[in-house]
């Protein structure tokens, strides 16, 4: 199950400054709608789950179903991709290793996220390494949402990774280069990587690396299909 | 004809126990002229109310079974279903709401919104049926109607809304200040069947504008032109029942009526309601599987002249004889004629058609699509559906879960023998997970089921609505075994005994089937055993598919290939070869290391959020896991995957974990491997009992 490292998407973060996200911190995963930023998002998951690492992952937009059937579909792939002989045993090992948690109907409060990562560590002792934050809008969502999620991350001892939705018909870049809608609160994040797709292929590029300079070659391809870095 | 299916209400009234529902319903069917008098639930002239017609809800004073009753109001036809109360018999909830276009939720104006009011209004919730609300027993000491609406609002989230208000509470209850025609009610008459239409009392006249106006501000969101009208101060009644209607249909609204059934205030108005406010049949979608497509999904068309489409969602035995209770969603029915179960495709004639009242019946010519309609004599299954034989649609998946627990039962006396024998069929036949067999070692009767409180509820059932006295064993889990490695076998079977011999040798190898099913794979080349014999030689490994050698539980399928093999011209038989793969089997079995698997369930509990905690411990120690739980407003829902074998009393749990308020629904998910210690345990519990010579 090593070979994951091989073609994950965070493949990319060896070209960063500390090779990782790293616990306590948060990162985004930018891309405009369909170019496959749920899949990416996804094998981001799977990056920790092939680790061994245990992942909740928080869906505001779908429901836990839909969620288990990416996860599936997504796995799926892998086991032709990887040539994983223990799928059974590794399907169940990542399910047993994989929570989610969703909130429907404008369920979700920061307050209530922190309860319910509280009754998982406390009644049924799973402790996660890191957070998948799936679905939300960061166009309504203010500072203090990500504030939370910073206190989330220290309090738990996790790495917290969200998808962002960003706009063809909005270019505005800050000045350090981060495109709109992450561009109003860059400060809160270590690591902030974008799916962009050109005429050559996807693309998962890096546009912030914590506190260091990020350069032009920071960026991996990433096949098409399956959203895995390109051996 | 479109005009007359717009003008069927099909309605579920569901509620908590004790919150008045069978007595509303008794007033609904006095009000509507179906009953000539009024029996009440726990009544002292011994007749009971008309509703519940098994004994064991009249006993009870709750209702288990759904008996469908037909009324008629304002020009308006209404199928009453009456749905079950409590929440542990799911199959029967489940085929209720099924049916249902509309629903009347009843609550108690003291006890308010209460645990089983939250699990009732989820289930109808779950089928997307619009309701609206009736606050029942306004007349009695600590009656605040105005805490069970705050309550709908906070507890159940509903965009609650009063369309009347009290005149007067408690034993001072007199009548309801109507907030669209703004008028003071009064029910006169020895049932209160006489309206009289009054001004507003002056000291009313202040909290009924109040009301009118938040009526109007909710409404007006549904309807533009009420909204203008309303700025205009030009509203109509006409005006204020669209909107309503409207906002109610996108299930966005819950009209909230009050009264008191018991002493007969407003319930006519309640009637109004259902009328103005809940779906005709045409305003529902309703969807079929098309078996001809493998079950893909189809739209019916709520037109009596498309070809029929109707669901089996009731079996009944009345005096009458077997009543089958018919929801026709396309097409339509008359007397004579023929109809198809789609299930096996057998035809039958349409002799009686009636239409239920309890334990009444209208004879009726014919029925047409959203009506619901008894039919007699029908040998048939609940949940079968019924076409014209043009189409192979239907209501449900055909596909019927094996059964994962079951329980002995025999009766106590003679008599009981033949009631439990009754009891059972009749069971099999309205619940397609409801099995029955007879054990060939013990001679015991067996039932099986999907689940503890499914089958404890027919054991009730066989006593209070048979009168059938049973006993009954403990619960067992339906374990199976399956092998986990390849294993080869080569074996001879051979018998000199005088006379003709028996000869016959089998080779090959067993190894597990990934999909847990049985495969017979054969490559013998050369004829080293004939292709006569080979039919004989996979029914030997079929045969001991049966019962396992580890703890006698049926195997879960493996494949099985013979690649070799020897016959003799003379001696070798059938037989000979049946009894040469069975004695291949045995030898194989053990070195395909077989494991015991357990029956894993998965369960989904449905709370209010603030036990989240209490639910997510319970699962876990009870070896299971905890795959999401999922935040909608102030209920959460926890899906997991627990062993069958720990879920033996978890509603008990559950309920005084959550003080009631939460629901579990369990339903087989697949089998897997039981830990060391367990297995052990049983092996040794089937060894024992093998000595004993049981088993």
């Amino acid at each position: 199950m090593d070979n994951f490292t091989e073609v994950s998407p965070l493949k990319l973060l060896e070209m960063s400054s500390r090779k990782e996200l790293g616990r306590g911190k948060l990162g985004v995963l930018m891309a405009r709608a369909g170019v496959g930023k749920t899949a990416c998002l996804i094998n981001i998951a799977f990056d920790k789950l092939f680790r061994g690492e245990k992942l909740v992952h928080i869906s505001l937009e779908d429901t836990p179903e839909k969620v288990t059937s990416y996860y599936h579909i997504i796995f799926s792939d892998l086991v032709k991709e990887l040539d994983i002989q223990d799928e059974t045993e590794s399907r169940m090992l990542f399910d047993r290793n994989r929570m989610i948690l969703g909130y429907i109907n404008n369920s979700f409060e920061i307050k209530r996220l922190k309860e319910n990562l509280r009754t998982l560590v406390d009644k049924i002792e799973f402790l996660p390494d890191a957070l998948i934050v799936d679905g939300i809008d960061f166009e309504k969502v203010g500072r203090d949402t990500f504030e939370g999620f910073i206190e989330i991350a220290a309090d738990f001892n996790v790495e917290i990774w969200f998808s962002a939705l960003s706009h063809r018909h909005i270019n505005d870049v800050n000045e350090r280069g981060i495109p709109y809608p992450c561009s109003r609160m860059d400060d809160l994040f270590g690591i902030i990587i974008q799916l962009q797709p050109t005429p050559e292929g996807i693309f998962l590029r890096l546009l912030k690396d914590h506190d260091s300079p990020v350069t032009e070659a920071a960026c991996i391809k990433l096949d098409p299909n399956t959203f895995l870095a390109s051996v | 004809m479109a005009e007359d299916i717009q003008k069927i209400r099909n309605i579920g009234i569901s509620a908590h126990i004790d919150s008045g529902k069978t007595t509303l319903t008794e007033r609904i069917l006095y009000y509507t002229k179906r009953i000539l008098a009024v029996h009440e639930v726990r009544g002292k002239d011994g007749v009971g109310a008309t509703m519940d017609s098994m004994e064991l809800e009249k006993e009870r004073g709750i209702t288990i079974s759904s008996a469908a009753t037909y009324c008629e109001w304002n020009n308006h036809r209404i199928n009453i279903i009456d749905t079950p109360g409590h929440v542990d018999f799911t199959i029967e909830v489940e085929r209720a709401l099924r049916v249902l276009d509309g629903s009347i939720l009843v609550l108690c104006a003291v006890g308010g919104v209460q645990s089983q009011t939250i699990t009732v209004d989820r289930q109808v919730n779950r089928y997307r049926v619009p309701r609206i609300a009736f606050i029942n027993k306004c007349d009695r000491a600590g009656a605040n109607p105005q805490r069970v609406l705050d309550q709908l609002r906070s507890k159940l989230n509903h965009n609650a809304v009063l369309m009347q208000i009290p005149i007067g509470l408690e034993g001072k209850l007199s009548g309801v200040v109507d907030l669209v025609s703004m008028k003071a009610l009064h029910f006169a008459g020895p049932y209160g069947e006489n309206l009289t239409v009054d001004d507003i009392p002056d000291h009313l006249l202040d909290e009924a504008l109040t009301a009118r106006e938040h009526l109007l501000d909710v409404a007006s969101m549904f309807s533009d032109e009420l909204m203008e009208a309303a700025i205009e101060d030009n509203v109509s009644e006409e005006m204020i029942h669209s909107a309503l209607r409207r906002g109610t249909l996108r299930r966005e609204i819950t009209p909230v009526f009050l009264g008191s059934a018991y002493k007969n205030i407003g319930v006519q108005l309640l009637l109004n309601g259902v009328t103005m406010y809940l779906p005709s049949p045409m305003e529902v979608e309703n969807k079929a599987k098309d078996l001809n497509q493998g079950e893909k999904e189809v739209i019916l068309s709520t037109d009596p002249l498309s070809p029929l489409v109707a669901l089996v969602f009731k079996l009944e035995v009345t005096p009458f004889g077997q009543l089958t209770y018919l929801r026709i969603y396309q097409g339509s029915i008359k007397k004579g004629d023929e109809i198809v179960n789609t299930r096996d495709g057998k035809r039958i004639k349409v002799g009686r058609l009636a239409r239920m009242h309890a334990d009444k019946m209208e004879d009726i010519p014919d029925a047409g699509a959203g009506d619901i309609v008894a039919l007699f004599g029908v040998d048939c299954f609940s949940g079968d559906t019924f076409t014209d034989g043009s189409l192979k649609y239907t209501m449900t998946s055909i596909f019927v879960p094996e059964p994962v627990i079951s329980l002995s039962v025999s009766p106590k006396d003679n008599k009981s023998e033949i009631k439990m024998a009754k009891a059972i069929n009749r069971f099999v036949k309205e619940d397609p997970t409801f099995r029955s067999y007879v054990d060939n070692e013990s001679g015991e009767k067996i039932v099986s089921g999907m689940g503890e409180l499914q089958l404890d509820i027919y054991i009730e059932r066989m006593k209070r609505e048979f009168g059938a006295e049973v006993e009954t064993g403990v619960p067992q889990v339906s374990y199976r075994e399956a092998i986990s490695a390849r294993a080869e076998f080569d074996y001879i079977h051979k018998k000199q005994t005088g006379g003709a011999g028996q000869y016959g040798r089998v080779a090959g190898y067993m190894e597990p089937s990934e999909d847990g099913t049985y495969e017979f794979i054969n490559k013998i080349k050369g004829g080293v055993i004939p292709s006569d014999y080979i039919p004989a030689v996979d029914k030997g490994f079929r045969s001991c598919l049966k019962k396992g050698r580890l703890i006698g539980f049926p195997i879960l399928g493996m494949r099985i290939v013979i690649n070799d093999g020897q016959y003799h011209s003379v001696d070798s038989s059938e037989l000979a070869f049946t009894q040469a793969a069975r004695g291949a089997f045995n030898k194989a079995y053990l070195k395909a290391k077989p494991v015991v698997l357990e029956p894993i369930m998965k369960v989904s509990v449905e709370c209010p959020s603030e036990y989240i905690g209490n639910v997510m411990s319970s699962i876990n120690q009870r070896r299971g896991f905890i795959i999401s739980s999922t935040e909608d407003g102030v209920f959460t829902a926890v899906d997991s995957e627990v062993p069958l074998a720990e879920m033996f009393g978890y509603a008990t749990v559950l309920r005084s974990l959550t003080q009631g308020k939460a629901e579990f629904t369990m339903e087989f998910s697949r089998y897997s491997k039981v830990p060391e210690s367990k297995a052990e345990e049983l092996k040794k519990r089937f060894a024992d009992t093998v000595k004993g010579g049981g088993r």
